[in-house]
C-alpha cells in the first residue's frame, strides 16, 4: 500500500485511551495559547475562525466549497466565475454579497492578485486575467484570499474584525483573545462556545500551562517533539507545511547567476536537518516532498564545497546580508547558513528581517499548503514574490517547472517542516487543517454540559 | 532442414524479443514499462545504455524482475539494448511514489547531460482484509463518493444517499450502484455542525422519506418511466423525526406511504446541536433525557423494548413502562442500529467504537437481560462511523464512514454464523 499523506497522528501520552467514539457535545471554552500573534497569517489562529474563502482545500489537498457553492472556468482559464453561497450572514447581520466579496479580494492582494480584475455580477463573483488561472480555485483557498467585510451599513469600516466564520470576534484584553460561538455559522455552530487564545506566551510557558490544566491546546515547534515526548505531551503532527528556504535577490551582489549556484551549492542541509531542527521534518532540495510529486529525489540535496568553489570561479562578492526572523529556532538556523557560506568564500553579515530593510539574502518559512501539486508550486512561487502560473498538472510538466525556477537559484530550497500542537484530557476530535493549523472550529470538550 | 531450423530458432527469437512472456503479458505493469521505455527511446534513440532500477515505493521487491524483464523487451522493441556497466549511456530508472500515486521515473544520462521521463501509473488500490473470529461481522462496500453522507436506505430497486444538500438515487447496473437521479433539498437552513438526518423507507420498499434538521423530504415514484423517474419534496417542519425503520413487506399495496403499516417511532430533534430531544410519540410513560440514538429492540419479555443511548453517554432500556440501565456498554459510540441474524439470539445490536487514533470498528452485542454480551470480533472500519441504521430487510446494517482522507463511504453490514 501507498504511504498516506493523511495527518498523522503522534499520540504520546500513556494516559490517552482508546475510548468509545461518541458524539461531540456543545459547550465550554476551549483554551489555546500561541508564541506569536494569532492574528497574522498564514498560521494565524483567529483568522481562520472569524473568516472563511471562497473555497477550502481539505486536509488532502482537494478543494472544497465554501463561501461559493461552485465556480466554472471558461476562455482557457482565463474567465472564473463564482457563485455564493446564499443565505449566509457576517457577524454583524449583514448578508454576504458579491460586491462585499470584492471589496475585501481588492484589499487582499492589490497588484500582486492572480487576477486582473475582479467584479460582482448578481450573486457571483467574476475573474479575469490577461495570463490563464488554471489554479486559481486552490489558490483563493489561501489564508490571504479570506473574505472580510470591509464597510459597514453605515458606510464605515467595522470596528471589530468580521467575517462569516464560525467564531466571532469578541474582545481583547492583557494579551487574551476572546472568540464567541457564531450560533448562525453556515457551517453549522460551532461545538465550544468561546475560544480564549493567550498570545505571545513563550513554548516553556505553553506547556507548564498545560501540564497544570491551564490550557488545552499549545504549540510544539517541530524541533522539540523530543522533548514533548520526554514530557510525555500528546501531540497532533502535521504532515509536511512549510518550506524553510533561503530566498537569494537577483539584484546587487549577486546578480550573477553562477555566484547564486555557488552559494546553493554551499548550504549544509544536513546540519540544519540534524542539529537545529533535531531530524524533525525532511531535507529538501525541490519545492514540493517527495510526498506530493513523486519525483523530489531527482533534486539533489548534498552539499558540494568543490562545485561551489569552481562556480564562484575566484569571485568574492561584497559583504552578503543574511536577513532572518529574531528569536527561536529561526535564528540558530540563519547563524548556521552564516557559518556554512563563510566556509564557502563568503562574507556574511546577520541581520533581524524587518519590512524596511532588503537583504541580499532571507531565511524564509513558506506555506506548503496541501493542494494539488500545481497550485501547491503556483502558491509557492507567488510567496516568493514570483508572479507564475503553472498550467500543466503532468508530473514531467510540473517537473520542469520546478527545474526551470530552481536552477535560476533565486529560492534554495532548505527543509520542510511540520507543524505540531499539543493537546489536553479536555480536547476531543482535533484535526488539522491543510495548512497545518489546528481546526478548533471542529473540536469539542470531553468536559462539556 | 539446417535451413528449416535456423528459421524456427529465428521466428522463436523474434516472438521473444517482440512479445513479452506470458507472465510479463499479464503483468499490471506492462502499460506503465512500454510507456516509460517509450519515452526513453525517444530521448536516447537507437543504442545501448546500462539500465539501473531502485525501488523508493511499496512495490514488493519480488516483482522487480518482472518490471525490469518489461522494460528490456519495451526498449529492445524500440531498439535500446540494455548493456554492462562500461556503456557510455545509462539509464537509471525509480520506481517512486507520492501520496496518491505510484510515479516512475527514469533519469536518461549521456555524457554530462541527463535528461528526465516520467510515467504516472494512478493510485494503488489494494483492499484490505478483515479479521473474523466467532460470530463474524462481514462488510461490503456499496458506495464511495466526496461528498458527506448522513445515512443510506437500500430499497429493493434503488440506493438512497442523504447528502447535506442533495438526496442522491443509485440504481443498480452491473452489480454495481451507479448514480441515476439527484434532487437538491431545496429548503436550506445552517445544520449542526455534526450533521445529521435519517432515511425511512415504506413498508412496501418503493419509497422514502428523508429527515434533516428543520426539513422533511417527501418521495413519489412514477411506476411507468423506465428507469425509474423520483419525485423529491421538501419542506421546512418542526415535526418530530421518523426514527425507527418498518419492516419490508413487499406484499403491501401502498405505494406512496412512508410508514406502511407499522407505525414508526417518532422524536423531536433539537436542530441546533446532534442531538434528539427526548421527547418521543408514542409516549412511553417514562420521561426521557436528551439522547443520540433510538433502536426498537424485539425482546422475548415485551412487544416493544426501546434502547436509548443518552447523550451523558449511558444506554438505557425503556420497556413496560420502566426505564433501565444496561450495563457493558461502556465501549460504546453514540450510534447503534439492531440486526437480525441466524447466529445467537438472533438479534444483535451493532455499535462503533473506536479503535485507532482515525479509525473505528463495528462490534456485534447481544442484550440477553440488562448487561450488554459481545457477540463479535470488532471489525475494523476504514475510517470514522458517522452513522449507522438497520436495513429495512433487517438482516444488515449501513454504516456511513468517513475515510481518513476525507471521502464517504457506504457499507452493508451482516452477520456471518460461525
Amino acid at each position: 500500500m501507498l504511504r498516506r499523506s493523511a495527518i498523522s497522528l503522534l499520540f504520546l501520552s500513556l494516559a490517552l485511551t482508546a475510548s468509545a467514539r461518541t458524539r461531540p457535545h456543545y459547550g465550554g471554552t476551549l483554551r489555546a495559547e500561541v508564541e506569536g500573534d494569532p492574528w497574522n497569517g498564514p498560521d494565524g489562529l483567529a483568522r481562520s475562525l472569524i473568516y472563511d474563502g471562497l473555497t477550502r482545500l481539505d486536509p488532502d489537498g482537494s478543494v472544497r466549497p465554501a463561501l461559493a457553492v461552485e465556480w466554472q472556468s471558461e476562455s482557457d482559464n482565463h474567465r472564473w466565475q463564482f457563485h455564493l453561497r446564499p443565505g449566509v450572514l457576517f457577524h454583524d447581520g449583514s448578508p454576504l454579497t458579491a460586491a462585499a466579496v470584492v471589496q475585501s479580494l481588492n484589499l487582499s492582494c492589490n497588484a500582486a492578485c492572480p487576477w486582473t480584475a475582479v467584479r460582482p455580477v448578481g450573486s457571483s463573483i467574476v475573474f479575469t486575467a490577461e495570463s490563464p488561472m488554471p489554479n486559481l480555485p486552490a489558490l483563493l483557498a489561501g489564508d490571504q484570499f479570506l473574505v472580510a467585510l470591509t464597510v459597514t451599513a453605515n458606510g464605515r469600516p467595522p470596528a471589530i474584525p468580521t467575517g462569516t466564520g464560525a467564531f466571532r470576534f469578541a474582545g481583547f484584553a492583557d494579551g487574551l483573545m476572546t472568540l464567541a460561538a457564531n450560533e448562525s455559522s453556515w457551517q453549522g455552530r460551532p461545538f465550544a462556545d468561546q475560544i480564549q487564545i493567550r498570545t505571545h506566551r513563550a513554548i516553556r510557558d505553553q506547556w507548564l500551562d498545560l501540564s497544570l490544566g491551564h490550557a488545552d491546546i499549545v504549540e510544539v515547534p517541530p524541533e522539540e517533539l523530543r522533548q514533548a515526548q520526554q514530557q510525555h505531551l500528546a501531540a497532533i503532527v502535521s504532515p509536511l507545511v512549510q518550506l524553510l528556504a533561503l530566498q537569494v535577490s537577483d539584484s546587487g551582489p549577486l546578480s550573477s547567476s553562477m555566484l547564486r549556484a555557488a552559494l546553493a551549492q554551499a548550504v549544509d542541509r544536513s546540519a540544519l536537518f540534524n542539529v537545529i531542527y533535531q531530524k524533525q521534518g525532511e531535507i529538501a532540495a525541490s519545492l514540493l516532498p517527495q510526498e506530493l510529486t513523486g519525483y523530489a529525489f531527482l533534486f539533489p540535496a548534498a552539499r558540494d564545497l568543490k562545485k561551489s568553489s569552481e562556480l564562484r570561479g575566484g569571485l568574492t562578492p561584497s559583504p552578503l546580508t543574511l536577513g532572518f526572523e529574531t528569536g527561536g529556532t529561526t535564528e540558530l538556523a540563519a547563524q548556521r547558513l552564516a557559518l556554512n557560506l563563510r566556509e564557502a568564500g563568503f562574507e556574511i553579515l546577520l541581520v533581524p528581517a524587518s519590512a524596511a530593510t532588503r537583504t541580499a539574502l532571507t531565511l524564509r518559512k513558506l506555506p506548503l499548503d496541501a493542494a494539488p501539486p500545481s497550485a501547491a508550486i503556483e502558491a509557492l512561487l507567488r510567496a516568493a514574490g514570483e508572479a507564475a502560473s503553472v498550467a500543466n498538472t503532468t508530473p514531467t510538466a510540473l517537473y520542469h517547472a520546478e527545474r526551470d525556477f530552481l536552477d535560476r537559484c533565486t529560492l534554495v530550497p532548505l527543509l520542510y517542516l511540520p507543524r505540531a500542537y499539543a493537546t489536553g484530557p479536555r480536547v476531543r476530535d482535533l484535526q488539522l487543517t491543510a495548512s497545518g493549523t489546528p481546526d478548533l472550529a471542529s473540536v469539542s470538550l470531553e468536559d462539556a454540559p | 532442414m539446417k535451413h528449416q531450423i535456423k528459421l524456427i530458432w529465428l521466428i522463436a527469437a523474434v516472438i521473444g524479443v517482440f512479445t513479452p512472456s506470458a507472465t510479463a503479458a499479464s503483468s499490471p505493469w506492462q502499460e506503465a514499462a512500454a510507456d516509460l521505455a517509450a519515452q526513453i527511446a525517444s530521448i536516447l534513440g537507437p543504442g545501448q545504455a546500462h539500465l539501473t532500477i531502485r525501488n523508493l515505493s511499496a512495490i514488493p521487491t519480488d516483482e522487480i524482475p518482472t518490471i525490469r524483464r518489461l522494460l528490456e523487451q519495451n526498449l529492445k522493441s524500440h531498439s535500446v539494448t540494455a548493456s554492462g556497466a562500461d556503456s557510455a549511456s545509462a539509464i537509471r530508472v525509480t520506481l517512486s511514489e507520492n501520496a496518491h500515486n505510484r510515479i516512475w521515473v527514469a533519469e536518461i544520462v549521456e555524457g554530462s547531460e541527463t535528461q528526465i521521463a516520467i510515467v504516472d501509473l494512478g493510485p494503488d488500490e489494494t483492499p484490505a482484509a478483515s479479521p473474523a473470529t466467532g460470530l463474524i461481522l462481514r462488510r461490503q462496500e456499496l458506495l464511495s463518493t466526496r461528498e458527506p453522507i448522513l445515512a443510506a436506505l437500500e430499497l429493493p430497486n434503488a440506493l438512497i444517499a442523504l447528502e447535506t444538500e442533495q438526496i442522491v438515487v443509485y440504481a443498480q447496473a452491473a452489480g454495481l450502484w451507479r448514480e441515476q437521479q439527484r434532487a437538491p433539498i431545496t429548503v436550506l437552513r445552517p445544520q449542526s455542525r455534526d450533521r445529521r438526518g435519517v432515511l425511512i423507507g415504506s413498508a412496501n420498499g418503493s419509497t422514502f422519506e428523508a429527515w434533516l434538521p428543520g426539513i422533511r423530504c417527501a418521495s413519489s415514484i412514477d411506476p411507468t418511466s423506465q428507469p425509474a423517474s423520483w419525485k423529491i419534496q421538501c419542506r421546512a417542519t418542526d415535526d418530530p423525526w421518523a426514527v425507527t425503520q418498518p419492516p419490508l413487506d413487499v406484499s403491501s399495496s401502498q405505494p406512496g406511504s412512508a410508514s406502511g403499516t407499522v407505525s414508526p417511532i417518532r422524536a423531536f430533534y433539537n436542530a441546533t446541536r446532534n442531538y434528539f430531544t427526548g421527547v418521543i410519540s408514542p409516549d412511553l410513560g417514562v420521561d426521557l433525557l436528551p439522547f443520540y440514538t433510538l433502536a426498537q429492540l424485539p425482546r422475548p419479555s415485551s412487544t416493544a423494548a426501546l434502547l436509548i443511548n443518552g447523550i451523558d453517554g449511558k444506554v438505557q432500556l425503556a420497556e413496560n413502562g420502566a426505564l433501565k440501565f444496561v450495563s457493558g456498554t461502556r465501549d460504546w459510540g453514540s450510534d447503534f442500529a439492531i440486526l437480525h441474524s441466524p447466529c445467537g439470539t438472533g438479534v444483535q445490536i451493532v455499535t462503533s467504537s473506536s479503535g485507532e487514533a482515525q479509525s473505528d470498528s463495528l462490534r456485534a452485542y447481544e442484550l440477553p437481560a440488562l448487561e450488554a454480551i459481545p457477540a463479535s470480533a470488532p471489525l475494523a472500519m476504514d475510517g470514522a462511523v458517522t452513522a449507522l441504521a438497520t436495513a429495512q430487510d433487517l438482516n444488515g446494517v449501513f454504516a456511513v464512514v468517513r475515510t481518513a482522507n476525507n471521502r464517504y463511504e457506504v457499507d452493508r453490514v451482516t452477520a456471518l454464523c460461525n
